[in-house]
């Protein structure tokens, strides 16, 4: 069971009986996932589109929700059409795995950006060349050779320099790990 | 507009939701369909001539008991698939037993036949011409299904045409029992089975382009 089922399904059902308050939070909260799903799979503009697109589909075909059903799979079904049209749109295979409502309800958009906000914090403790070194090989999918060519460096020094900065970084976090739990006991 | 904007749009003007839209609207759209069906029946093919003493006969009941099956399950199933993320696999798992009981009751009426009397058995009088028959009987309510699963919300549409044209296949089927004269199980088993597939392939194909929304 999907951890925002129960929370969800009561705002649909208020909604339902016509308290916009409750569908406005539920519109809301839903959008958050939606971003986050769509983001994943479409480029950003296409990405908010198609979060505009669901929302509105959800409104237009709220009759269609039963209530003995399970509200999340409910709303996944409706992304996964929005999506499989956006993909139609841009003429590419409309192919989309049948996955259950748990992609869509286990991601949602503030966690990204707290996990992107630690990784550009964690970087930003290397020097500045060796933090390109890791960003362009480890997140941006730069190939060792081409990075080689870039700074000049030879192919394995470019893989040590890798290696080696992503050693420190694990060490760092180790240590921040226990920092934290120190802080803790303190408290 | 800012998706913010969007619902605070949606929200302000929020209606309640009446229940049971879903089953009234399919109810009626289906009613019409299958109305159109009977129309076309009466009005292309006639009724069949022996109707006042063959109602009472078991060829009779064997037709209308198979058909009404199909198209019972065939609805549950359409209405599902106007929902998404409903399940269908209890549906589907019942439709065996239709099926399962006309094959039986041929094997049945087989085994107890002559050498001489397999033949009208299986093949009848009209065996070329029922299949396409159930087919375009089937075609009104085949149309209304469609019309009003568009209406719902159907994610997959492929499905959603197929079980568009199962539903539609065992109206029609239902329907053309009362212009059909034969009745036997195994002619049934196996002619009127095609009709109903051959509607459910034809709802397959349409599903892709008349349920987009």
């Amino acid at each position: 069971m999907i951890a925002q089922e129960a929370q969800y399904r009561d705002w649909m059902l208020a909604a339902l009986m016509g308290d916009a308050g409750a569908y406005r939070m539920l519109l809301s909260g839903l959008t958050r996932h939606l971003r986050s799903y769509f983001a994943r799979r479409l480029d950003s503009g296409a990405a908010e589109d198609a979060v505009q697109e669901t929302l509105i589909a959800i409104h237009a075909r709220r009759a269609t929700y039963d209530p003995s059903l399970p509200f999340t799979a409910w709303v996944y079904g409706i992304a996964r059409y929005k999506l499989i049209d956006e993909f139609r749109r841009a003429k590419r295979r409309p192919t989309v795995p049948l996955e259950d409502a748990g992609e869509l309800f286990g991601h949602d958009e503030a966690q990204e950006a707290i996990a992107r906000r630690d990784v550009t914090k964690l970087l930003d403790k290397l020097s500045p060349a060796k933090r390109a070194l890791v960003k362009d090989i480890k997140l941006d999918g730069v190939s060792v050779a081409e990075a080689a060519q870039r700074t000049g460096l030879s192919e394995s020094a470019v893989k040590v320099t890798v290696h080696r900065a992503i050693k420190s970084l694990g060490e760092d976090l180790k240590e921040e790990d226990l920092k934290g739990r120190g802080g803790d006991a303190d408290r | 507009m800012r998706t913010d904007d969007l619902i605070a749009q949606l929200s302000d003007g929020l209606e309640p939701v009446k229940s049971g839209a879903v089953a009234r609207l399919l109810l009626g759209a289906i009613m019409l369909g299958i109305l159109g069906s009977i129309a076309l029946m009466l009005a292309v093919l006639g009724l069949r001539y022996d109707f006042t003493t063959a109602i009472t006969s078991f060829g009779m009941w064997t037709k209308l008991v198979y058909a009404f099956a199909i198209a019972a399950f065939g609805f549950w199933l359409v209405e599902r698939a106007g929902r998404p993320g409903a399940e269908m696999t209890r549906p589907l798992l019942l439709l065996a037993l239709p099926l399962l009981a006309i094959a039986l009751l041929s094997v049945l009426q087989m085994s107890s036949a002559s050498q001489a009397d397999m033949p009208g058995l299986v093949l009848g009088h009209s065996s070329r011409v029922c299949a396409p028959l159930v087919f375009l009987t089937a075609i009104p309510t085949l149309i209304a299904t469609l019309w009003a699963l568009k209406r719902l919300a159907p994610t997959r549409l492929t499905t959603a045409g197929a079980i568009a044209g199962l539903f539609a296949g065992g109206a029609g089927a239902f329907v053309y029992s009362f212009h059909c004269t034969e009745g036997a199980a195994p002619f049934i088993a196996i002619w009127y089975t095609l009709g109903i597939v051959v509607t459910t392939a034809a709802g397959a194909l349409l599903g892709p382009r008349m349920l987009r929304w």
